[in-house]
């Protein structure tokens, strides 16, 4: 994390900010929500609290810390109150191991009369060899969020809801995870730094012993593993709980399932961490399949000379070309939710045995598939 | 002097273990199950404080988040009333249930300390944190090349699991059949 | 040091942010006035109609211990994924192919036999 006192805060603000990213995403996904489902639906959003709707959700905030905090008698306090923190710590953790932009150089600068080394930030919370290995870890403990809300809310249906919910996340989590081989295979690492500079420049692969060279496509996973990259995306769907999975918080059968006993505040958090997921997730899919924070004909070092041009002072350029990552980053992320939210308003929900159904039946044998297949064509064209 | 990766150890190891005290110690059973749970996962962190990532990872797949909330859930399922009244309370029970998680974790103890005196090759040495890739391939060279065949009779032994599982839960009868 | 004080960092940020927005909500907004309404568990609004003691499936026993078994043949899936290209360019592509396609023919015949035998058929 650092040697000197620089080094150490600079680390430790950046993993507060990056958390901070993911509450204050919340807000803004929930307006686009709203705005794009009415848009969806032919009807207006949230128009009159500020400009466009914006400040609907601070207003909702509000009004969510001033409810009454009810507890259910039954319940108990310890999993009652645990559950909705514990729905924040997975998503936060697999945010925090993902990189987000190119690591900013800095180099020896002046500062309250002491010269400060060169340092190398990176834009992740922390650097893990096993990045994918460890978010599927983290994510597996999700589960016990929903268990820890359903059991601590002492009544029969938040605790078949949570149940239900738990069956579902971890069958979908075998589709998850049996989907990502694939792509491990192509690329042979479990470190996302690698995975997504591995996808710069053109589309190239070996191909019976010659080298193809398509130049007018960018070096994507989506390319290399199209089924791959379905059988994630739907797969993601199940896990965060998200129509059209999201039987668990039906409306009209269990009543609100596993968060119905919940209400101010507490029940806010786990949407902080349904979103959180979904960021997670659209991160996840930008990184493997999508060539992540790169952009085809962007190097390092060309945006880098071109802020040197721009700006003097080589830091500013250094922070100013993550700066320019991120943000292509930031677009495909933002995609990928938009099409979280516009899947949400178009599909029906599917029924619950539909939905175990299609995750051990259909999804399961398809990745199966999906790795022989990769595996064979992998070996029979490097002889 | 102690560096801050042995205070990561001895707060990890005493997490882990007070919270399997807890499991032994507590009245209601899922209040153990997620003793149990957290327990696991100071596991987990204590192959990370060794810099071995990808066990302590897949620690926290398969135990932490697979065979711990099959506990869980399970547990779930059940009415616990009788189990919570079953629990033996009292001064002599506390004490003889530490006596023999200590009179066990000495054998544990003594068995380990004898072990590296014999043979020092034993102890576990932390890998270097940015090799974590090349540990991980040379983790499955070693598996797919001089263990193949456990790994195999594996892969047949799940299997025996998965048909054995769903058999028994078809079996109708047993002692609390008529409940 | 490490990735592990990191990510401990971290979740201790997170649960202390979480817990003092509970309590926040805890000690904000009106006093809990307590009605035998609000105390009983919600059931669409009619007065508790709990009964004592009843039957839930056990599928839901049957889909974990399933997801424990699949799960454990994936994690053994992962490092043969990232070193298969290794073994390829290493000449023995052949055998680490056959190695993990009989694993992946135990895999299939579970999976077909769990289908077979309706074992997860949610009704």
């Amino acid at each position: 994390m650092g040697q000197d006192a620089f080094e150490i805060t600079v680390n430790i603000l950046k993993m507060a900010i990056i958390f901070l990213m993911i509450v204050q995403a919340v807000p803004l996904l929930v307006w686009v929500e709203r705005r794009g489902s009415a848009f969806i639906q032919n009807r207006l959003g949230p128009n009159r609290v500020g400009p466009l709707g914006l400040l609907q959700l601070l207003a909702d905030a509000v009004k969510f810390l001033t409810k009454e905090n009810f507890v259910p008698e039954k319940s108990e306090p310890i999993f009652y109150y645990g559950a909705p923190i514990m729905a924040l710590i997975p998503a936060t953790l697999a945010f925090a191991s993902i990189p987000l932009s190119v690591p900013i150089e800095v180099a020896p600068f002046e500062m309250f009369g002491r010269t400060w080394g060169p340092y190398t930030f990176l834009l992740q919370g922390y650097d893990l060899g096993i990045g994918i290995v460890f978010v599927l870890g983290i994510s597996s403990l999700g589960a016990y969020a929903l268990l820890m809300a359903g059991w601590g809310s002492g009544s029969k249906y938040s605790l078949l809801g949570a149940l239900r919910a738990s069956a579902q996340v971890i069958s979908y989590e075998l589709a998850l995870s049996l989907s990502l081989v694939g792509i491990l295979m192509v690329y042979g690492t479990f470190y996302f730094t690698d995975i997504v500079n591995a996808q710069t420049g053109p589309l190239n692969f070996h191909f019976f012993g010659k080298q193809v060279v398509i130049p007018w496509l960018p070096n994507w996973g989506i390319f290399f593993q199209p089924l791959g990259a379905i059988l994630f995306f739907c797969a993601t769907f199940a896990e965060t709980n998200r129509l059209p999975f999201d039987l668990p918080e039906a409306e009209g059968e269990l009543v609100a399932g596993y968060h119905t006993e919940y209400g101010g505040f507490k029940f806010n958090l786990f949407f902080i961490g349904e979103y959180g997921h979904m960021l997670v997730a659209s991160a996840l899919m930008a990184t493997f399949y999508f060539g992540g924070y790169h952009f085809p004909g962007l190097t390092p070092a060309s945006v880098s000379a071109f802020w040197s041009g721009v700006v003097d002072g080589v830091n500013a350029a250094n922070i100013l070309t993550s700066l320019t990552f991120f943000l292509i980053l930031l677009a495909k992320i933002a995609f990928f939710l938009w099409v979280f939210i516009w899947v949400r308003w178009t599909l029906p929900r599917f029924r619950y045995d539909h939905l175990m159904d299609l995750g051990w039946k259909t999804m399961l044998p398809w990745a199966l598939f999906n790795t022989v297949l990769t595996a064979v064509v992998m070996y029979i064209s490097h002889k | 002097m102690l560096t801050v990766n042995d205070y990561l150890f001895y707060i990890l190891g005493a997490i882990t273990a007070l919270s399997g005290l807890g499991v032994v110690l507590l009245r209601n059973p899922i209040h153990c199950a997620f003793m149990l749970v957290i327990s696991m996962v100071g596991i987990a962190g204590l192959f990370a404080a060794l810099n071995a990532f990808f066990i302590a990872a897949v620690q926290l797949i398969v135990y932490a988040g697979a065979v711990m909330v099959l506990f869980v859930m399970v547990l779930m399922l059940f009415d616990l009333r009788h189990e919570v009244k079953a629990f033996s309370k009292g001064l002599a029970s506390f004490i003889l249930k530490l006596v023999t998680t200590g009179v066990m974790l000495g054998l544990l103890i003594a068995y380990i300390t004898h072990t590296f005196s014999v043979d020092p090759s034993f102890k576990p040495v932390p890998t270097d944190p940015q090799q974590s890739m090349e540990v991980t391939k040379e983790v499955s060279q070693l598996l797919f090349t001089r263990y193949v065949f456990g790994f195999e009779v594996i892969g047949a032994l799940l299997l025996i699991i998965a048909i054995g599982a769903v058999t028994l839960s078809r079996i109708s009868g047993g002692t609390h059949a008529d409940s | 040091m490490s990735a592990l004080l990191a990510i401990l960092i971290l979740a201790l940020i997170v649960a202390l942010f979480g817990g003092a927005l509970v309590w926040l909500s805890t000690i904000a907004g009106p006093k809990v006035r307590k009605t035998s309404a609000k105390l009983m568990p919600y059931e669409c609004g009619l007065p508790g109609q709990q009964a004592r003691d009843t039957k839930i499936s056990i599928k839901f026993y049957l889909t974990a211990i399933l997801f424990i078994i699949f799960d454990i043949e994936i994690i053994f899936m992962y490092p043969w994924a990232v070193s298969y290209f290794n073994f390829m360019e290493s000449g023995m592509g052949g055998y680490i192919l056959g190695a993990m396609g009989v694993f992946i023919l135990l895999f299939v015949i579970g999976l077909i036999w769990e289908v077979k035998s309706k074992a997860l058929d949610w009704n």
